[in-house]
C-alpha cells in the first residue's frame, strides 16, 4: 500500500512551483527578444523607481538622475537581445545603472547643484523624525530638510564605491551577494566596503547619532 | 545644530538616518514626464534601427572610408615629412616646385663652382703668369711630338689688370693655369 502511494505520488501531477520574480521578469525579456516591444514597458514600470532612486542617491541631482534612469533603460532596451539570462534580469539592468552613473561621475569635474527630491509625507511622521525633533526641539519641517541636507552631503562626501555599496545595501536593501554580482566584487569586499563607508557616515552626521 | 547625543532615549544609528532616504520619492507628475520622455527616445531609437543588410553595408563602407582616412593621413604625413629632405638637398634659391630644374642644373654649377674656387686659389699664380707679356705655346708643341706646320707663333697676352677680365675669363685662367696649354678657349 505504501508502495503504491509512493508510486501515485511519483506520477502525479507536480505542483507548479510560483514563478520566481527572475522567472517573471525572463517571461518578459523573451517576449521583448520576441519582438513585442511594448512587453519592455512592462520592465520599465516595475524598475524605474527603484533605478531612478540608486541613480539619485549615488549623483543626488534629480535632473542628472532622471536623465541617466533614461539612459539605463535605453541602454537595456537596445541590449536586451543580447541578454541570455545567465544572470537575473534585475542584476543585469541594475549592473547598467551603476556602470552608466559611474561613468558620469567620472566625467562630471565639479559637483552640481544639489536638488533634492521631495521627502515622502510619512517621514515627518516617522519615529526616528519625531525622536530627533523632541530632541533637539526644533520645528519639524525644518529639522526634515536640514537632516535632508546632511545626508546628502555626506554621501556625495564618499567615493563613488563606497556610495554604491552604502546605497544598494542601506537604501535600497539588497543583500551583499546581490551587491556583489552587481559590481561584479567578492562579498567580502562589499562588506569591507560597507563596514569603512559606515565608519565614515558615522563622522559626518555625528550630530544626530545617539 | 545642538547634538543629539546627550538625550539616552535616543538610540538613532546610522542605519535609521540612512532609511529616511527611501522616502525621498518623485512626484507622479515627475513620472507622467519621465515615461513621456522615454517613450519618445525608444522610438527614436526603433526609428533609427536600419534592417541588418543596410547596417552590414554601412560597416563595410565605413570600413572602407576609415581606410581611405587612413592612407589620406598617410600620404600627408609622407608629404611633411620628405619636403624637409627635399629641402635640404635643394640649393639655396632653388625651391622644391623646381626640382627637375635642380636634377639638370646641379652638375654643371657644382663644376663652375670649382672651377671657380680653383682659379681663385691660384688666382697668385694667374696672376703672376699675366705678368709675362709673351706666352710661348711653341715647347708644349714640341714635347707633343709633331712638327708644327705654322710658323712660330708668340701669343701676345695684354698684361691687363685681372679685373678687366669678364666672368667668362675665369674658366680660361683656371684651364691655362692647369693644362700648361696657351688654349683660350672664350
Amino acid at each position: 500500500m505504501a508502495i503504491v502511494g509512493t508510486v501515485a505520488k511519483i506520477f502525479a501531477p507536480a505542483k507548479e512551483a510560483p514563478l520566481s520574480e527572475r522567472d517573471l521578469d525572463w517571461a518578459v525579456v523573451q517576449k521583448v527578444q520576441a519582438g513585442n516591444v511594448a512587453a519592455f514597458d512592462q520592465l520599465v514600470q516595475k524598475y524605474r523607481e527603484h533605478l531612478f532612486s540608486v541613480i539619485y542617491n549615488m549623483t543626488s541631482n534629480r535632473e542628472d538622475a532622471s536623465d541617466l534612469t533614461q539612459d539605463t533603460l535605453i541602454k537595456a532596451f537596445q541590449a536586451i537581445g543580447r541578454f541570455q539570462g545567465k544572470s537575473s534580469f534585475f542584476t543585469w539592468i541594475y549592473r547598467i545603472a551603476i556602470n552608466t552613473t559611474m561613468t558620469f561621475l567620472k566625467k562630471r569635474s565639479r559637483r552640481r547643484y544639489i536638488s533634492y527630491e521631495n521627502i515622502d509625507e510619512e517621514v515627518s511622521n516617522s519615529e526616528i523624525v519625531e525622536r530627533l525633533t523632541a530632541t533637539n526641539r526644533t520645528e519639524k519641517g525644518v529639522l526634515v530638510q536640514e537632516l535632508q541636507e546632511k545626508l546628502n552631503d555626506s554621501l556625495q562626501k564618499l567615493s563613488p564605491k563606497h556610495r554604491t555599496v552604502v546605497v544598494l545595501h542601506e537604501i535600497e536593501g539588497l543583500e551583499h551577494a546581490e551587491i556583489a554580482e552587481i559590481t561584479k566584487t567578492s562579498v567580502g569586499t562589499v562588506r569591507s566596503r560597507l563596514h569603512y563607508a559606515k565608519q565614515q557616515l558615522q563622522l559626518y552626521l555625528k550630530d544626530y547619532l545617539a | 545644530m545642538a547634538k543629539h547625543s546627550n538625550d539616552p532615549q535616543a538610540d538613532i544609528n546610522i542605519e535609521d538616518l540612512l532609511r529616511l532616504k527611501r522616502a525621498e520619492r518623485p512626484s507622479d507628475e515627475f513620472w507622467s514626464d519621465f515615461d513621456r520622455d522615454l517613450h519618445q527616445r525608444m522610438l527614436q531609437t526603433l526609428v533609427k534601427k536600419d534592417p541588418w543588410y543596410l547596417q552590414m553595408l554601412r560597416g563595410i563602407t565605413g570600413r572602407m572610408g576609415q581606410n581611405v582616412g587612413i592612407a589620406a593621413a598617410a600620404a600627408l604625413v609622407a608629404m611633411l615629412v620628405v619636403r624637409p629632405v627635399f629641402v635640404g638637398t635643394a640649393p639655396a634659391g632653388v625651391s622644391v616646385a623646381d626640382s627637375a630644374a635642380v636634377e639638370s642644373a646641379a652638375a654643371p654649377v657644382a663644376v663652375a663652382m670649382a672651377e671657380l674656387t680653383y682659379s681663385e686659389a691660384t688666382s697668385s699664380a694667374s696672376a703672376h703668369d699675366y705678368a709675362h707679356d709673351v706666352i710661348s705655346a711653341d715647347e708644349a708643341i714640341q714635347d707633343a711630338g709633331y712638327t708644327r706646320d705654322f710658323g712660330m707663333e708668340r701669343i701676345q697676352m695684354a698684361s691687363y689688370d685681372a679685373v678687366a677680365y669678364s666672368a667668362d675669363s675665369a674658366h680660361s685662367r683656371a684651364s691655362f693655369a692647369t693644362s700648361g696649354v696657351a688654349s683660350l678657349v672664350f
